[in-house]
Order: structure tokens, then sequence, then C-alpha cells
């Protein structure tokens, strides 16, 4: 396969992977059809800064945007049957099970574990061994810069830290039960080893103040933006919202079977992060996975970062001793 | 092997059912035309005369067969037509089946954990009092002229809701955790009814077409268009 070349990379040398804009399918079906389905995504996301901007005090709380997720969600599966991006990804009772799973294991577990040793926590003990008080730089700006400020610097923290996942051995090994992922639908993003969920749920936003409401309207733009991440729903996604915002298309591409094309596209809601920083491809993917699109399954999910580290450091060891372990592939070789 | 059988219990996660084909076939026949359905990433299956046995292990996504990952099939002639006699057998529908007990024991922890909370917090409470209050010392925040201009509701007084609050609030909400373990028995129930129709339908189809085209029943391929390859 040759690949295409992005930058100094070549991208589609192991598996099949779309690149460039002009190659990616659009919406069949009548005009109705094709109206809805390019501007649904605008239209949501300012309904919902709309919303937010708006509401009385009574309603702009953080349990109404709980209720208002939900029903997105509801929505967005029923979306993924009327237009999907794939058949091949169509959504399964058994695949809806257990990604339901995971999500329960975010509402549940991950949330005690967050509630003690979270960021929260984390920036409370900083800010009280520093004796610091929350930096207020931003709580008089107009609230939609404040909102894009918090939304931009949590997704500037989870790009690095999603990058450190791709580069670092230790942190690569949480990482890769969610690339063994083999289609995107719209509960995919919680499907992953739990302390992977905890790293990447860890920001830096609790050192600044801001407005509630501009927190609400920050969680805008992670709902109707950072969702599409992981969905089987072709769009045809405006040329703005594609340069700024992170697409379906371009997860897959981070989700696809060819290696370089994972190492690509790591931000959650903001593109621009890796356009800033050299690692966006624009593009999409249908084959996903590790290991040639092997499913795994939850029990392997939850073990993996401890039995991986184990084979390989018996594998290194036996390399070591001339055992013959030499051959024994490495799941992902560093930078 | 002898296998234990709980015939009741059994239900939760086993199915045995029977489909008839007006089309008459030989069980050799039967099995070519059934044939592309073990013929997927960690499928192991014998044939032994009229009846055939198979075991997936962690089957792709896409699996027809992906939910009942082992059992046993029997074709045998029925006047003119073919009869299909299956027992099967799904990991996923006892696991979806157990779901609800791990929610309710998480929700059981997060009632712990409050309780736990709450006691401290009560112990604390009289070094609170004795701590000067954070909340009155800050300004009210104000929003930006251009937020007033556009009309925002300006933020709430955070010491006006100080005094409303009475009910202490707790640290993990159980709510979520009961959601799920209802979530989980209604996906159980629809799994339960769902998943063995599916079956028998994706059998019926992959019988009733010519041999060769029954990996394409339901769904279409699993094999992505191969257009898509990446452009040279």
């Amino acid at each position: 396969m040759a690949g295409v070349q992005v930058g100094k990379r070549i991208i589609g040398a192991d598996a099949p992977v779309t690149v460039g804009w002009e190659n990616i399918d659009r919406v069949q079906g009548g005009p109705l059809k094709q109206a809805f389905f390019t501007y649904f995504q605008p239209v949501v996301l300012f309904a919902l800064i709309a919303f937010w901007y708006n509401a009385p005090n009574e309603w702009a709380l953080a349990s109404v945007g709980i209720w208002i997720g939900l029903g997105f969600k509801v929505l967005l599966l029923a979306l993924e049957w009327v237009n999907p991006r794939y058949r091949s990804w169509q959504l399964t009772w058994k695949e809806f099970a257990t990604d339901l799973f995971y999500v329960g294991l975010g509402y549940t577990a991950l949330r005690m574990i967050s509630g003690y040793f979270g960021d929260d926590v984390m920036i409370e003990a900083i800010r009280g061994a520093m004796d610091w008080d929350k930096f207020t730089w931003f709580i008089g700006l107009p609230l939609l810069v404040q909102a894009i400020l918090i939304s931009m610097i949590f997704d500037f923290g989870q790009y690095w830290m999603h990058r450190g996942m791709h580069n670092w051995y230790p942190l690569w090994l949480t990482h890769a039960p969610h690339h063994y992922i083999t289609q995107l639908n719209i509960n995919k993003g919680a499907v992953g080893n739990p302390i992977e969920l905890f790293l990447i749920g860890l920001g830096i936003g609790g050192f600044f103040d801001f407005l509630p409401r501009a927190f609400l309207i920050a969680g805008a733009f992670g709902m109707a933006v950072g969702t599409y991440q992981h969905i089987n729903v072709r769009f045809n996604t405006p040329r703005w919202w594609r340069f700024i915002f992170n697409t379906t298309e371009h997860h897959s591409v981070h989700h696809a079977q060819d290696y370089e094309a994972t190492r690509s596209n790591y931000s959650g809601t903001w593109i621009l992060w890796d356009r800033l920083f050299g690692t966006c491809v624009d593009g999409e993917a249908e084959l996903l996975g590790m290991e040639g699109g092997r499913r795994m399954d939850i029990g392997e999910t939850m073990v993996f970062p401890f039995t991986q580290a184990w084979k390989d450091m018996k594998a290194r060891r036996e390399q070591r001793q001339g055992l013959g372990g030499a051959s024994a592939p490495q799941l992902e070789p560093a930078e | 092997m002898t296998r234990l059988r709980v015939p009741y219990v059994e239900k939760i996660w086993r199915i045995e059912d029977s489909l008839v084909v007006e089309v008459p076939l030989t069980p050799d026949e039967a099995f070519a035309r059934l044939d592309p359905l073990f013929q997927t990433d960690g499928t192991r299956y014998a044939i032994e005369g009229d009846t055939l046995g198979y075991l997936k292990t962690n089957p792709r996504a896409q699996d027809k067969l992906a939910t009942f990952t082992s059992g046993t099939l029997r074709v045998e002639p029925a006047q003119g037509a073919t009869r299909l006699t299956y027992q099967a057998a799904s990991t996923a529908l006892l696991l979806c089946f157990l779901a609800p007990l791990l929610f309710l024991f998480f929700a059981q922890v997060m009632e712990a954990a409050n309780q736990w909370e709450r006691a401290k917090a009560e112990a604390s409470e009289t070094a609170k009092k004795n701590k000067p209050d954070e909340a009155k010392d800050k300004p009210l925040p104000k929003l930006h002229p251009i937020d007033v201009m556009l009309g925002a509701p300006a933020p709430k007084d955070p010491k006006a809701d100080k005094d409303k609050q009475k009910e202490p609030k707790e640290k993990f909400k159980t709510t979520p955790a009961y959601a799920l373990a209802g979530l989980f028995f209604v996906l159980f129930l629809v799994g339960r009814v769902l998943e063995p129709w599916l079956l028998k339908r994706t059998f019926r189809q992959a019988l009733t077409r010519p041999h060769g085209e029954a990996a394409m029943v339901d769904g279409g391929s699993d094999d992505p268009d191969p257009a898509r390859a990446a452009p040279a």
C-alpha cells in the first residue's frame, strides 16, 4: 500500500486511510436530508450557546446540562440509524450493552475515584500547600471568551496527555485498550481502561476562576463538538467547522488500523491544537483498531495495562538473556 | 463432556429453537450455506454427520453470531423441507443480566462513602465555624459590559444561595448507579427477545439463499468498500 505523504509522514501505508477532504464521501439523499446533515452540527452548537447565555439562573444548572446531554445522545443514536457513515460500524445490541457498561463505570466507580484523587482534589491540595487563591484573570472577560478559554485550556491539557499516551510506554499501556475499538458509535468515547479514563479527565481548569455560566457554555462546546469524535453518522461538515473543530473524520483517522495515522489528531474538541503542533491529518478511515481490528473484550480491557507490561517485561528479560524472545513485537514503538 | 443443566435458570443465557425452510437440503448442503457464518475470526467449528458445533472467542462486532458465542445446530429432513434445530449460549446475555447487581453494589459503596463524608463534615463543623467566611469577603462577580448589553442574566449571589442551602450536599449522587441498574435490566429483556429473533432470521436467510450469498445476509458485508483504499 503506497499511502499518502502528509508533511514528513506517510499515512495509509499499513491500512486504508482516505486523506484530503475532497476524497471524503458526502451525504446521499434529497435536498432536505442534505440540508439537515449539513447544518445540524452548527445549529445545535449555536442553539446551545444561546440557551446557556440567556437561560435564567434557575435553569443555568449543571443538572439541566446533564439532562440536555442525555437527550442529545438519544437523538444522536437515532441519527446513527437514519444516516450511518458506514454500515460496518452499525450499532448492535452487544456493542451497545458493552459501551453502556463503560459509560456506567464513568458515572459510578470512576466518579468515586475522581472524587478522592481527581484533579479538583489535587488542585485544592496544591493551592492549599502554596496558599494560592484561584487565578481570577478571566472573570471580568465576556462570557463567550471565558467559555472558549475554559474549553481550550481543558482541551490543551487533553491534547498533551493524549499525545503523551501515544509516546510514553507506561501511559500507552493504559490508552491502548481504547484503540481496540473497531467502530465508532456514540458511547465509544467511554470505552477503555479506567486508569486511562481517569488520566484523560485530568485538567488544570481548577486553578482558574470563571463565572459558572461560562462553564456551562464551555460544556456546550464539549457536547456539541467533542461528542462527534465517536459517532457513526455521515455529516457534510462545513469547511470552517472542520478547520477549527475536531470531527468524526479526524478521529476515525486517529483510530485507523494504519499505525502512522493513529499518531495524529490528538485533540478532543479543538483540532486547532493539532494544526498548531503539526499533528493534524484531514481525512477519514473505515478500518479501525489494533492488531488488524481485533476486538478487545471487557475483561482484557480491565487488566491489559498490567498483563501487557508483564508480557513486555518478560520478553525484554528473555531478549537480554538470549532466550529467543527477540522477535516479540512491541505494541507501539516510541517516537 | 457432561454439562450441568439448570433448566429454568439457563434460559437467561441459552436458547433452543428450530426453524423449517421449504427447501429440501442434505446436512452437507445446509452447512455449506451456513458456512460463511463460521468463516470469521476467532471461530472454531466441527461437523459430525447432521450436527455442527461452534465456538466463537471474542468475535468481531459485526459478526452475525457475536451475541451467541457457542452452540450446536442439527439439520434433519421434514416432509420435503428442512428443519434446523439449534441451541446456543450467550455470555453477553448472562453478563447483561448480572450487570444490575454490579451497579447496585456501586450505589451501596457510594451510600457508604456519603455517610462517611457526612460524619466527617459534622465532626469538622465546629472547626469551620471558627474560620472566617471566604464568601463574605469576596466581591460579587460582575458581568462584562458586553454581556450586560446583550442581556445575559447577572450571576447569582453565592451568599444568598448559602442561606437557602439547608440540606447537606451529597458527595456522590447514587441516582446514576440505580438508573444504570434499571437500564441494564431493560437492556437484558430487550436482548433476550431481540437477539434470538435476529439469530433465527440470520439462519433462515442463510439457508434460503443460494450458496455463496449467505455472508451478505442482513446488513451487508463486514469488509469495507475496496474503493476506499488510500489514494496513491
